[in-house]
């Protein structure tokens, strides 16, 4: 199998791919426990969702829940 | 003059200082960035990640991807989760400020109306313009390393449409803010705008005057179904709708109560 | 001379008339009290001195100079304190001022000299937090902060107390009447009690018309109407005293209820002597004798009602 090889060459994908997303995921969870309010939803909504949707949830948390700053 | 420069300089700063602080300007990137990169990958692996799918025993003969393949995967990203983020992002950048009242110190001190609204599309439109080209510095780079080769016909006019068409975008949000109330008004009715307008170019006449043809005909440019000069009336009209939308709302701005 | 003058100003709401030929002048150097129930169109007032809304006739003039609507300029002079003041909460005060000092075309030193002199002004120095943070008494100090940047001459005040505790309330009134000697005050409220803290002059809101303006110390003498209160003791029915009472040259009216009886006079000081000779000389046992002073509110239910 050339797994290993194929692993190497897609490196330079992966590593900025998951730093991204730890780094989204990591802003939107600091950000959700430093507030109380929201615009939408609730704590625990978002704290679901920046988990579990990659990308997806903590630009949503960014844009639509969070509230006033 | 100078007074209407003073204004529009110091709030444009205070445009750039608010995506800086409120997060826009990070989500703005690290997507953008994420769409160069995943682009070219999943043009790569689409084979690969059907192949591996047990399909009942129906074997798959599937071309070897291309740089052409990769180039419509992003333009395909861009076009549809690219144009959900710019309104996300910019959707409620002139709303939230008349829900809340933000701008009643800044008006009863003499700050122009117009120089607040420009202020607001152009901060809008750099942080458009450096999210676009990160990602397509990305997309070619990424291109390039798994393709070993990037070049193709109009690419760059057909990278120019797709960043004209999110500045019309930003242009619309702006006069949907002034026109429709509430927090989520504008954001609405600018995608409610959008949606109708693709749902125009189901009539062929009606392609070259609408600025959605600018993010449809992106691979057909590339692969050459469509030449650069089938698409100038479309970013002529595009550029004018712009210069219409910011009119209007300008217009409308100066008699709205605050 | 006026630095603000209101010429037969009328505004409707569709059929509502909320301001009907509304004239008045605010002089330099004093504290207009604007008084007036809750929607008797005081922020509309306002809002047209600013140049928000358009009024549907009659001229305003800021210092001299025409106010128009939708056209900002006249502004320069004017400093506005909404009445909840909204700021950009990702914005520390020193970095708002700022923004607020730029706008006004002041010189960077200006703005940095001001700012230090105003965050001092209003106990916000040292407060280096972002905005979004601040309890309702902050904002509002920081909102004269902002209000009196640009050295206006004439600071706009929508009700700034109004949504403040007592505390809240004491430290603003305490601002403004410190902010007074540098520029005149045009401070609308419907709380008597902070006008007769700091206003020289008011005028009364009603219907969209001024019902009463000018002095406060004038208007209080006009409408002294003295009552003087005596409360007796659970032995004696007060009944029996009022009509003798009411035979007393410097009465006008008695009235009783249960152990008080309350007799108004032109001058309760002079008609005092009368008034306690008689009490004695029917023996009525009295508890507490108080004159009351006339208060604004007495004034403002007068006109108002």
């Amino acid at each position: 199998m050339h797994s290993l090889s194929q692993l190497k060459e897609y490196l330079p994908f992966l590593i900025p791919l998951f730093l991204i997303q730890l780094g989204l995921m990591i802003a939107a969870l600091v950000h959700i426990f430093r507030h109380k309010n929201y615009r939408i939803g609730n704590r625990v909504l978002w704290v679901i969702l920046a988990v579990a949707l990659n990308t997806i949830g903590p630009v949503l948390y960014f844009t639509i829940g969070r509230g006033e700053d | 003059m100078v007074i209407f420069m003073r204004g529009f300089l110091a709030f444009t700063k205070k445009e750039f200082l608010e995506q800086l602080r409120t997060y826009k300007w990070l989500i703005f990137l690290a997507v953008f960035f994420l769409f160069g990169l995943m682009s070219p990958l999943l043009a790569k692996l689409t084979p690969d990640i059907l192949s591996s799918m047990d399909m009942g025993g129906i074997q798959l003969n599937l071309p070897e991807p291309t740089v052409m393949d990769a180039y419509s995967q992003y333009f395909k990203n861009m076009t549809q989760m690219g144009v959900v983020v710019v309104l996300l992002v910019f959707g409620s950048i002139l709303s939230n400020e008349l829900i809340k009242g933000t701008l009643v110190n800044i008006l009863a001190k003499g700050m122009s109306r117009t120089a607040v609204l420009l202020s607001k599309y152009t901060a809008a439109v750099i942080l458009w313009s450096a999210g676009f080209l990160l990602s397509a510095a990305t997309n070619y780079g990424y291109t390039v390393y798994l393709f070993k080769n990037a070049s193709v016909p109009n690419l760059m006019f057909s990278m120019f449409c797709l960043w004209l068409f999110g500045c019309f975008i930003i242009a619309l949000i702006l006069l949907s803010s002034v026109a429709a109330a509430g927090s989520f008004g504008g954001l609405i009715l600018s995608a409610v705008t959008l949606i109708i307008l693709l749902m125009v170019n189901i009539f062929p006449k009606a392609e070259k005057f609408n600025p959605v043809t600018l993010v449809s005909k992106n691979t057909a440019l590339l692969n050459g179904t469509n030449k650069a000069g089938d698409l100038y009336l479309t970013v002529a009209m595009t550029t004018t709708l712009i210069a219409v939308c910011i009119i209007t709302a300008v217009l409308l701005f100066k008699k709205k109560q605050i | 001379m006026a630095i603000l003058e209101l010429d037969k100003v009328s505004k409707s709401f569709g059929a509502v008339k909320v301001i009907g030929d509304l004239s008045f002048q605010v002089p330099d150097h004093s504290v207009f009290g604007f008084i007036g129930k809750n929607g008797a169109g005081k922020t509309t007032t306002m809002k047209m001195i600013l140049g928000f809304l358009q009024q549907d006739s009659g001229v305003i003039h800021v210092c001299g100079e025409k106010v128009s609507y939708g056209n900002t300029k006249a502004n320069r002079n004017i400093g506005y304190l909404p009445d909840v003041p909204e700021f950009y909460g990702y914005m520390n005060p020193k970095e708002y001022l700022k923004l607020c000092g730029e706008i006004t075309g002041l010189k960077k030193e200006i703005i940095q000299s001001r700012t230090k002199e105003l965050l001092e002004l209003v106990g916000l120095d040292g407060v280096n937090r972002r905005i979004h943070g601040f309890s309702r008494g902050m904002k509002q100090r920081l909102g004269i902060a902002q209000a009196l940047l640009n050295e206006p001459k004439l600071l706009i005040c929508d009700e700034p107390t109004s949504a403040l505790d007592p505390m809240g309330r004491k430290e603003i009134l305490d601002i403004l009447s410190l902010a007074k000697n540098k520029t005149t005050i045009l401070f609308s409220t419907h709380i008597l009690s902070d006008v007769e803290r700091i206003c020289d002059r008011i005028g009364v809101l009603n219907q969209g018309k001024l019902v009463l303006e000018g002095d406060v110390s004038d208007i209080k003498h006009k409408y002294r109407k003295d009552t003087v209160r005596v409360e007796v003791g659970k032995s004696f029915q007060p009944e029996k005293a009022a009509d003798g009472l009411r035979k007393l040259t410097a009465v006008t009216n008695v009235r009783t209820d249960n152990r008080i009886i309350e007799i108004q006079v032109h001058n309760a000081e002079d008609s005092g002597a009368d008034i306690l000779a008689f009490l004695l000389k029917e023996a009525v046992p009295v508890i507490r004798y108080e004159i009351m002073e006339p208060s604004l509110e007495n004034v403002f239910l007068q006109v108002v009602v």
